[in-house]
């Protein structure tokens, strides 16, 4: 292949390191407003009274709204939340009303002049308590909110899903087992931390049209949920999301638009605008849900698996509307990529006065992996086997059934594997590099599904200009991923017309075609089929056109290099752009008119589970299987971490772009390795006590280890070119990776996040008690 | 955001009258890295920030074999770390003033600020406790110089009155070679605050420690080099040290870390800074 499989350089590259690219924070339009917003201090209250009559009367201040601006609930997949508190608060830094002023700081001003009494309410500050018979309920109106028909909220509890899997006989799987050992884990909630804060603008014109700039991944799930919202049709509504500095989940679904649309109403075709402080991004937006496992395993001496049983308590927070999904994907991936005959699974979406959970690159993988993969290794210990050999045993091939019952068809996780250990030299224990110190080596794997409803779309128009080049439009977002360039690529490898001639336009529901989301580690897969299908829809018009030109049969003519060529005579040949406006015949007619190219794409035969077993043939798209080793060395003493070296090798099908992939994989396990080691939302009573930077420690370039990066290619037979998704399934094995190999280098398992100085050096004392 | 009276002297004795007029109320801007985000946070709500960056003689830095290094108030951290006496004698300052926040932080931060802001883990107040650091500060009084040992008095309290500005710091001459180092112990290897920090150095014959983040301000750990004078560093001697060390902090538990983790870390740093100026 020509572009397909080469390292074609970023083409939002240069506006991005020069700082050309704006961002909707960047944009200043004419006559526009500022938003402020005032947030709950209570965890959970009921609201008695809010009077804005002060702040109404501040010079400057245009509009002021409160909860009974947007009482209509939405929501993706459980209609639980409205943008503005209504009659209570369930997490502390919930939105209660909001100002439109001339300048950012009038808006803040008068936020403080806004006078709310609450009732303050016992909150729900542990998902575990929050199951108890006795708690406090977070939404005592849960029966009367709408969902899908795939979550199982329980009305009159805080649960807003369960998820079950049975499959086979867990009583017989454990009856087989020579060993049952039962482990506990802990992850805690964390931050995306995007470099780029939210931010958006909403302007109502006189006619109702409303336009919204958002730094979204997905303008057209935003663009639905505003509809249902505010009662505005889809025609009416413009989403354009102009760029996205880096996403990571935190910017899916809606976020603060609905904040400012009701606000947008009131000042008559003046444009709002409102950008989260960075503390904001810690409470208010999406956070990564807290999960506690339990995980329960049946073993034989020879080291397979006979039974698990899992449960999964997830801290949902105050809204779990997105939420409920990502209890869904870890229930339905609940065994890791293990095949285990007997498997139940109880995966609970728990509300608590925590701020909002949502999507956070994994999906509910990294969580779960955390437990897995470090239950695996516990295992392996008891019967005294290596961990590389007790998931050679475990680990899914082709053949082999997942946890839903599907049988897995494509599956290189047992190469990967393979190459991992390969790459750390897995035998070969190093020396630590001071007395002080003690070196260790771990391995985690991990698998992940788009977690995406069966049936989302993607689409792309393709529009050929008449000097050969093209417009490559869709609604698939760059955010960093580098889908921009991949999806030219695969164009470019259709239509033969070299990438520097295909401009991709993105991210505005005017213009660009339907995109469900921009989540999932889905686009290359979904939206490259769109334009894969596109491009093949304007090949097919080119090649039409050339049979009628030379009166040569269509299977005889090909696209290369730019031209419509004969297979027979190569000499037979016209230039793409020569056919791009249409046929132009010799008595000066004309034929066809302008090559437009289109392309539609939903995942094939992809069905939901049996409700009450969670067992179905093809629950998912497909699935990526990957393993992750880590060498890492402890200072005994402080209990410091210090990670050597990083080995990763997925089975992505196609990579579709060296570069980039690579560059992927290295800011996931980047990523990971902050989760590992830094990362967690210190929750006390429902406060987040560390909101800023100066006390929530990500990964800084001092903190990179050597990365080893490889890639097996298995094909997956929908995908584009045999490509399936990446994105998310490399972050999810770093964190279960150190926590083995500091079990490795010391002896103690830390079965909670983040694996901090302080907790081993804890362990270390106790295990020398 | 708060509305405040931002004033630009151009000589000390306006900025000390401006002080003086505001009292209470008048906060003085250096790099700015503390107080912003302190205004920012609402922490600080000064009603006149005196900024003192257009006082030039503050902006100086020189070295005289009398005096020593005298390192003007203005003098940003990349500048000062970048000084070719500080590198060469005074090697513990420069590199604790290079963990101080991030490359673009140590560009607008100075030292004068750090001591300043007198924070219990301010990472250049160690190093300049042992090095028997003098304050140079200005008032309505005229000049006076403060040894570093008298300058704090708490948590973000100083000894300064009002009116009082910070000028330089001045660094006295050693004949003898300063060995040892600054050890920092925070979550991350950069861009962090220390959990617990420590300067240890020998100068010709005798020992000084002092330790950051285990008290109410920084301090010298006086008992300890006493304790160790005329000593061989044996593992027990320093084991001892490391012991007794502990005993003159008074560390807190926060968001950071737990006491008891901070205790341990106390010992680790005794133990390792003493062990580096064994081997040297």
């Amino acid at each position: 292949m020509k572009y397909v499989g080469i390292s074609v350089p970023r083409v939002d590259g240069i506006k991005k390191v020069t700082g050309a690219l704006k961002y909707v924070d960047d944009i200043k339009l004419h006559g526009m407003l500022h938003a402020a917003v005032k947030r709950s201090p209570y965890p959970h209250g009921e609201i008695i009274r809010i009077d804005t009559s002060k702040a109404e009367k501040l010079s400057g201040v245009k509009a002021v709204i409160t909860g009974k601006d947007v009482s209509k609930r939405a929501g993706l997949y459980l209609e639980d939340k409205t943008f503005l508190a209504t009659d209570k608060v369930r997490y502390r830094g919930e939105a209660v009303a909001a100002v439109a002023a001339e300048t950012k700081e009038i808006a803040l001003e008068a936020v403080a002049l806004i006078e709310v009494e609450y009732r303050e309410l016992p909150a729900v500050t542990n998902a575990l308590e929050g199951l108890k018979p006795d708690a406090p309920l977070v939404h005592p109106d849960l029966g009367e909110y709408k969902w899908g028909p795939i979550f199982f909220p329980k009305p009159g509890s805080n649960i807003s899903n369960h998820y079950k899997i049975r499959k086979g006989d867990i009583e017989k799987g454990f009856a087989e087992a020579d060993f049952i050992v039962e482990n506990q884990f802990f992850v805690p909630h964390i931050q995306h931390c995007p470099i780029e804060n939210h931010s958006a603008i909403a302007q109502m014109d006189a006619e109702g049209n409303l336009t919204i700039w958002s730094t979204c991944q997905s303008p057209y799930a935003v663009q639905k949920a505003l509809s249902v919202a505010f009662d505005i049709p889809l025609n009416k509504i413009r989403v354009i999301s102009p760029a996205v500095g880096g996403g990571f989940g935190g910017k899916a679904g809606t976020t603060l638009e609905g904040i400012i649309i009701p606000l947008a109403k009131k000042v008559r075709g003046r444009p709002v605008k409102l950008t989260y402080s960075r503390e904001d991004e810690f409470v208010n937006s999406f956070v990564r849900q807290g999960m506690h496992a339990v995980i329960k395993t049946g073993i034989d001496k020879d080291g397979k698996i006979t039974a698990v049983k899992n449960t999964f308590i997830w801290d949902g927070g105050a809204y779990t509307e997105y939420g409920v999904n990502i209890v869904r994907a870890g229930g339905y991936a609940s065994t890791g990529p293990y095949d285990i005959p007997n498997v139940w699974t109880d995966s609970i979406c728990v509300y608590t006065n925590h701020p909002v959970g949502g999507p956070y690159r994994g999906f509910g993988m990294s969580e779960i992996h955390f437990a897995i993969e470090q239950n695996i290794d516990m295992l392996a210990e008891k019967i005294g086997m290596d961990p590389l050999d007790i998931r050679r045993i475990n680990g899914l091939r082709p053949g082999g059934k997942n946890a839903t019952g599907q049988v897995v068809e494509v599956c290189g996780l047992q190469e990967c594997i393979e190459e991992v250990a390969q790459k750390l030299a897995w035998s070969h224990k190093d020396k630590s590099s001071q007395p002080n110190k003690r070196r260790g080596k771990g391995i985690a794997c991990a698998y992940k599904a788009p977690s995406m409803p069966n049936n989302v779309g993607s689409s792309a128009i393709v529009k050929l200009n008449e000097d050969g080049t093209a417009h490559l439009l869709v609604s698939a977002q760059d955010i960093g991923q580098g889908s921009d360039t991949a999806l030219i690529q695969i164009a470019s490898e259709i239509l033969t017309i070299p990438p520097h001639k295909i401009t991709i336009k993105t991210g505005d529901t005017d213009y660009t075609p339907y995109e469900w989301q921009t989540v999932a580690s889905r686009i290359t897969y979904c939206a490259g089929n769109a334009v894969a299908r596109a491009c093949e829809d304007i090949k097919e018009q080119l090649l039409e056109l050339a049979q009628i030109r030379f009166g040569i049969p269509k299977r005889d003519l090909t696209l290369c290099d730019e031209y419509i060529v004969s297979k027979i005579y190569p000499d037979r040949k016209i230039a793409i752009k020569d056919l791009a406006l249409g046929l132009s015949m010799d008595d000066g007619s004309g034929f066809h008119g302008p090559i437009l190219g289109r392309g539609a794409f939903i995942p094939p035969n992809v069905r939901n589970t049996d409700k009450q077993t969670g067992q179905g043939e093809k629950p998912v798209a497909f699935w990526t299987y990957g393993c992750q080793g880590v060498e890492l060395e402890v200072d005994v003493e402080t209990g410091k971490i210090e990670i050597l070296k990083v080995a990763s090798c997925f089975d992505v099908g196609k990579v579709i772009n060296p570069m980039l992939i690579e560059g992927q994989v290295e800011g996931a396990i980047v990523q990971g390795l902050g989760s590992a080691l830094y990362e967690e939302l210190i929750l006390e009573k429902g406060i987040v006590k560390n909101p800023s930077f100066v006390d929530y420690k990500i990964p800084t370039a001092a903190d990179m280890p050597e990365m080893l990066v490889s890639f097996v290619e298995n094909p997956e037979e929908t995908g584009p070119f045999g490509a399936r998704g990446i994105g998310e399934p490399c972050m999810v094995p770093a964190a279960p990776a150190v926590a083995n190999a500091v079990y490795d280098a010391l002896g103690i398992r830390i079965t909670s996040l983040p694996i901090t100085a302080e907790k081993i050096l804890k362990a270390l004392q106790e295990k020398n008690k | 955001m708060r509305q405040f009276e931002y004033l630009k002297p151009k000589t000390l004795e306006e900025a000390s009258r401006l002080l003086v007029q505001y009292g209470e109320e008048a906060s003085v801007l250096n790099g700015g890295t503390d107080l912003l985000v302190r205004i920012r946070d609402g922490i600080s709500r000064p009603k006149a920030v005196v900024d003192i960056k257009g006082i030039d003689r503050l902006k100086e830095i020189s070295f005289d074999e009398e005096k020593g290094l005298t390192i003007g108030a203005c003098v940003n951290l990349n500048d000062m770390i970048q000084y070719p006496v500080l590198v060469e004698k005074y090697r513990i300052l420069a590199e604790a003033a290079h963990t101080v926040g991030s490359c673009q932080v140590r560009n607008r931060a100075t030292m004068a600020g750090n001591i300043t802001n007198a924070s219990p883990l301010a990472d250049t107040a160690t190093p300049l406790l042992v090095l028997d650091a003098m304050v140079k500060v200005f008032g309505p009084q005229g000049e006076r110089e403060v040894s570093i040992h008298d300058f704090f008095l708490w948590v973000r309290k100083t000894c300064l009155q009002a009116g009082e500005i910070v000028t330089a710091v001045r660094i006295p001459v050693y004949k003898e070679n300063v060995i040892g180092n600054y050890q920092k112990h925070g979550r991350r290897d950069a861009v962090d605050l220390s959990t617990v920090c420590g300067a240890v150095v020998k100068i010709g014959d005798q020992v000084r420690i002092a330790l950051g983040a285990v008290a109410p301000t920084p301090i010298r750990a006086w008992k300890t080099e006493e304790f160790l004078k005329g000593k061989n560093l044996t593992e027990d001697v320093i084991a001892e040290a490391a012991e007794i060390a502990l005993r003159e902090t008074a560390p807190i538990g926060d968001i950071r870390a737990s006491k008891e983790y901070r205790e341990e870390i106390i010992k680790v740093l005794v133990r390792r800074g003493l062990g580096s100026i064994r081997r040297d």
